[in-house]
């Protein structure tokens, strides 16, 4: 046995899979330790808030701490001011009446346009073949450029209480900072906000949790059944087994899919709680537990050291326990780390469906994959809503994949390469 | 031969026996919940209904239709009866078109997606698997981790990738639908274009995490094979190492065409969540309409649909692999 | 004195585990078979005679690597030809091979006539197939195999009737040197004796031109070859005439192994079947004398210190042990 852990740590996969596992576990229970925010809580009003640190507006301006900065903040204001149509005006006309090369103009660099265009413009250079109205129009435009030129500093004004007119308290110009740290309130969303503006990262993790319990509840259940009738077939042979494998047979064809869905709906919303998904995946997912015992237990039955059993009259449980269990074990184990990530994976399937767990009170990562779609996050770039989910599943059922690839690579050794 | 129609009679049989059970649990499953579907139908259709005397007529309608007042296996027939029609009743949701005409054309959809998607990724699996067994060093070592993950992203997270990368970053291809929302379905050169440019994806994403599984069980059975006695004895009786490859990439092939039947129903579920992210007008996402707009015809259509296509596709690839795999023919014989 | 077909001299091979340790599992062989003679190898499992007989095949691929010595076939030495000259001109139609487990030699999904005509077509690629057809119906009706059997697949066949399809295309091209590992081991009795028949047509016959039986059932070596060479921990440790190995054992291990024969026209010998106590020693590190010292219930302190020479007799008969012929005798006598 000790044996049999040390060639299990051993296998480089295996290492790798429970390496991820173990340090999604440990985020799971460490990280609402250190945040203890509700991770239901709808923070944000809105949808979708990309990632990154909000700050408070008002705390900002009222933080009264104000450094003066030689930097301009305009400068990346121009970027973002000067629009896309005034561009490639501005590099049409700097092209025809500036005489500037072509490839000297890049409509991408703001900065660099306008120090091209207050270098180069003129509006009483000769503009051959220029309409008076298409002057006046690159007029305008020199002006618009002034302005956001311009430094006009933004005031902040509060209405007086007797007169009802508005007063200017303070003005704000581009070369004034404030301290990130002076800010107090102060949110940060690593992966933004849901749809319901609720913070990505800490619903993840604890989605991650339900929809792990989820998977093991489902695992541990499909796991008990197919242990159970696997042995029971596999043990007994004849009419029972035919018996159990002819239904085996028959839930390995007919898809679990359109079997969890049927009943899913069928169980109703009020019904439809964690454990109860969690439960029906469970029942569903048994036919390939079954085969695998089965057919372990078939090989065994006629081994020697079954059959001294036999002869000493052991009971059927005893021998079952003994004599067989302790070797189809590994089978087992195998099964059941497969079964928590199909179950995790059906979880999600069904949810995105609109038939997982009917409830508002806990998150799952299928339950966020629905959110996410039904409020078109694929549609409107809003990538961090359902990203960082696929990836948790997708990193769950790696790590139990490669566990489960060691293990088969311990215990069956022709399989190692 | 004599034994071989046996066993194609043996398994067109146990096909037809699971049908029946598929179609019994069909029927059967959601009737044992608390909440009769009939019942639930009935009083569906006349919500908002004023006219008692209305009411009346929709309930006397449905208790003709289904029969709900006779004994539960009057109900199987009559609801088998109308099955085999193609008369599923009438849909909720989308009032006042009829099940049948719903899922019928949402079935060519998938069929058209998923089965090409399926064949070109299974095939591409197994290449890429075989290659990787047989070159060894870098190549497997770069390749196994990547498919190994790429296997285990659901259907659905590759579309979504995909969606985003090629749709909404890259804008070569369109992000939803089977076609531009503007046409009408009819048979014209830009009508296809658009399906051919509205297919893409979908079909991308199924055909990369059919790859993935693929590959690696492609991979780890040529391992396998490429370790099996007649390959040393072939090598010392001089018989040139392609030729060896050849037997030992057609043996490990084998099994992944039973690995294929064995595991198309979990796939085919895969896919059609992921064609619900692409809002491809296929069974998924009629499904998806079905659950969200309370539609139980349409919904109990649509998992017998699939339930039968997926038998039907798993007769199939038993059928053929029969044919392939001379070992089913001396099994026979015995 | 006939034509030597296969020469051997001080052939060394080694295994490199996963771990990347070498195993001298084949360690400074010698041997000589003439035209018309069959040579037997004898040993414990894990002597390395299996892998003698892969070494002897001249055609390496991991984890068996060649380190020194000679392989000359018919006068052509083929130990550092290029591998694909190897195998293009030696394997299958000058040195052939029946490997251990012919259970699963032949691919389970080809017909048995398509894998002759792989095999004939790696030599000879213009040969037409109707031409291979009439070799193989030909030679497998001489052999008492029926035609059918090349319409065939592999899992069609039982395992009797597969090993001799085995033995009947790997000898189709008559090759000079038949090796067989362990042909019969597998096999239940009445087989075996088909295939001991079929080994002994196939010298007859011509189809071959000398064999090496390799074997762990020493009756069968008594009476398929002519002469027995006894393998330990790599190295033969003893050579002789079939008759003199079975009788007149020198090596102690012989003596062992040949304790455990039961020879049925002499009647059964004034002996119990006796095991050799022990294990072989481990080919990692082999020990510094004698390798047979820690099991040899003659063994002296210097035989752990030195190293046992070949000593030749007179006869021919060669053996490895520090012991004179006389002293052996002597030994023996007093045991």
């Amino acid at each position: 046995m000790k044996n049999t852990i040390k060639q299990i740590f051993h296998s480089g996969k295996f290492v790798t899979g429970f390496v991820i596992f173990l340090a999604i576990l440990l985020t799971i229970i460490i990280y609402p330790l250190v945040v203890a925010k509700d991770p239901l809580a709808m923070i944000g009003n809105g949808n979708f808030f990309k990632p990154g640190t909000y700050l408070s507006i008002q705390d900002t301006v009222n933080s009264g701490k104000t450094y003066k900065m030689n930097v301009d903040a305009t400068a990346s204001i121009v970027e973002s001011k000067l629009t896309m149509d005034n561009r490639s005006m501005m590099a049409e006309w700097l092209e025809k009446y500036g005489g500037v090369d072509a490839s000297e103009i890049d409509v991408t660099d703001a900065e660099g346009l306008i120090a091209l265009w207050e270098e180069k413009y003129d509006p009483n250079a000769e503009q051959k073949g220029l309409i008076a109205a298409k002057k006046k129009k690159y007029q305008r435009l020199d002006n618009e450029i002034d302005g956001i030129l311009e430094d006009v500093p933004t005031i902040i004004a509060e209405k007086n209480e007797e007169t009802g007119e508005l007063e200017e308290v303070q003005s704000i110009d581009s070369k004034q900072y404030i301290n990130e740290k002076d800010v107090i309130n102060r949110q940060n969303f690593v992966l933004g906000t849901d749809n319901f503006g609720r913070d990505v990262l800490t619903e993840l993790i604890s989605a991650t949790g339900s929809s792990l319990k989820i998977g093991l509840v489902a695992g541990i259940i499909a796991t008990v059944i197919g242990l159970f009738l696997g042995l029971l077939a596999g043990y007994l042979g004849g009419f029972v087994d035919n018996l159990i494998l002819f239904f085996t047979n028959l839930f390995t064809v007919i898809p679990s899919f359109v079997l969890l869905i049927l009943i899913s709906y069928s169980v109703g919303e009020s019904q439809r709680g964690i454990m109860m998904v969690a439960l029906l995946i469970g029942i569903t997912a048994w036919p390939w537990t079954t085969r695998s015992v089965r057919s372990q237990v078939i090989s065994l039955r006629n081994r020697d050291h079954v059959n001294l059993s036999k002869l000493s009259g052991h009971s059927m449980l005893r021998i079952v326990l003994t004599d067989i269990l302790p070797y189809v074990a590994s089978y087992v184990v195998m099964a059941f780390i497969l079964q928590i990530s199909s179950g995790i994976l059906a979880e999600a399937q069904l949810s995105m469906i609109g038939l997982g767990p009917a409830t508002t009170k806990t998150a799952t990562l299928g339950l966020m994959m629905q959110w996410a779609t039904q409020y078109n996050a694929h549609l409107n770039g809003a990538w961090w809503a359902y990203f960082p989910v696929i990836l948790v599943i997708a990193l769950i059922s790696f790590s139990l994949n490669l566990m489960n690839t060691g293990l088969d690579q311990v215990f069956n050794p022709q399989l190692r390469d | 031969m004599k034994g071989m129609k046996k066993y194609y009679t043996q398994k067109i049989m146990w096909y037809l026996l699971t049908l029946v059970f598929a179609v019994l649990l069909n029927f059967i499953l959601p009737r044992l919940m608390p909440g009769d579907p009939v019942s639930t139908i009935a009083s569906k259709s006349v919500e908002g209904m004023t006219d008692a005397t209305a009411i009346q007529k929709v309930y006397e309608d449905y208790a003709a239709k289904f029969g709900i007042n006779k004994p539960m296996y009057v109900q199987f027939f009559t609801w088998v009866k109308n099955a085999l029609r193609g008369d599923f009743g009438i849909s909720f949701s989308q009032y006042p078109r009829t099940v049948s005409d719903i899922i019928s054309s949402s079935v060519l959809w998938t069929i058209c997606l998923q089965l090409p998607a399926i064949i070109v990724g299974w095939i591409l699996g197994n290449l890429l698997g075989a290659i990787a067994a047989y070159m060894k060093g870098v190549f497997d070592k770069a390749i196994l981790p990547a498919f190994l993950f790429i296997s285990n992203v659901p259907a659905f997270g590759m579309a979504t990738v995909l969606l985003f990368v090629f749709s909404l970053k890259l804008h070569i291809a369109p992000a939803a639908g089977g076609y531009a929302s503007s046409m009408i379905p009819h048979m014209s050169l830009a009508f296809m274009k658009s399906v051919l440019s509205h297919y893409q994806l979908p079909f991308w994403s199924i055909v990369i995490i059919t790859i993935g599984g693929q590959a690696i069980g492609m991979r780890s059975m040529s391992i396998y094979e490429l370790n099996a006695d007649y390959v040393k004895y072939s090598r010392f009786l001089g018989i040139k190492d392609h030729t060896i490859v050849k037997y030992v990439f057609r043996n490990a092939m084998l099994p992944q065409i039973t690995g294929l039947a064995m595991s198309l129903g979990t796939m085919i579920g895969g896919n059609l969540v992921a064609e619900m992210v692409f809002s491809y007008p296929g069974l998924g996402t009629t499904m998806l309409s079905a659950v969200t707009g309370q539609d139980y015809p349409l919904l109990s259509a649509c998992t017998l649909i699939i339930t039968i296509m997926v038998l039907l596709a798993n007769l199939l690839v038993e059928l053929l692999y029969a044919v392939i795999d001379p070992r089913v023919k001396a099994s026979q014989q015995d | 004195m006939g034509k030597v077909m296969l020469e051997v001299n001080n052939l060394k091979t080694k295994y490199v585990t996963r771990f990347h340790e070498d195993v001298y599992a084949v360690d400074g062989v010698s041997l000589k078979i003439e035209e018309g003679k069959s040579l037997g190898v004898a040993g414990e499992s894990g002597c390395g005679k299996s892998t003698l007989a892969l070494s002897l095949m001249g055609y390496y691929f991991a984890p068996l690597h060649y380190i020194s010595g000679d392989i000359i076939v018919d006068g052509r030495k083929i130990s550092g030809m290029k591998p694909d000259d190897v195998r293009k001109n030696i394997l299958g139609n000058e040195i052939a091979y029946i490997p251990q487990a012919a259970m699963n030699a032949l691919n389970p999904t080809q017909k048995i006539i398509r894998f002759v005509e792989d095999v004939i077509h790696a030599h000879d690629p213009k040969m037409p197939r109707k031409d291979i057809y009439d070799l193989a119906k030909e030679r497998f009706q001489i052999l008492g195999l029926p035609e059918e059997v090349l319409q065939k697949h592999a899992v069609e066949l039982s395992g009797g009737m597969k090993q001799r399809t085995v033995i009947a295309i790997s000898t189709i091209l008559s090759p000079k040197v038949l090796i067989a590992d362990e042909p019969s081991s597998a096999l239940d009795v009445t087989s075996q004796k088909m295939v001991i028949k079929m080994m002994r047509d196939l010298m007859e016959k011509g189809f071959i031109k000398s064999m090496i039986f390799i074997t762990h059932e020493l009756p069968l070596l008594y009476n398929v070859t002519d002469d027995i060479m006894v393998m330990y921990a790599g190295q033969i440790v003893e050579k002789g005439t079939a008759k003199e190995m079975v009788f007149d054992p020198l090596h102690p291990y012989s003596k062992g192994l040949m304790g455990s024969i039961i020879v049925p026209e002499e009647g059964v010998r004034e002996q119990k079947l006796t095991a050799i106590p022990g294990t072989p020693p481990n080919l990692k590190h082999p020990p510094e004398g004698c390798r047979f010292a820690d099991r040899c219930p003659y063994a002296q302190p210097t035989c752990r210190g030195m190293k046992p020479e070949v000593i030749e007799l007179p006869n021919g008969r060669e053996y490895r042990c520090l012991m004179s012929e006389r002293k052996v005798r002597e030994v023996y006598a007093n045991a």
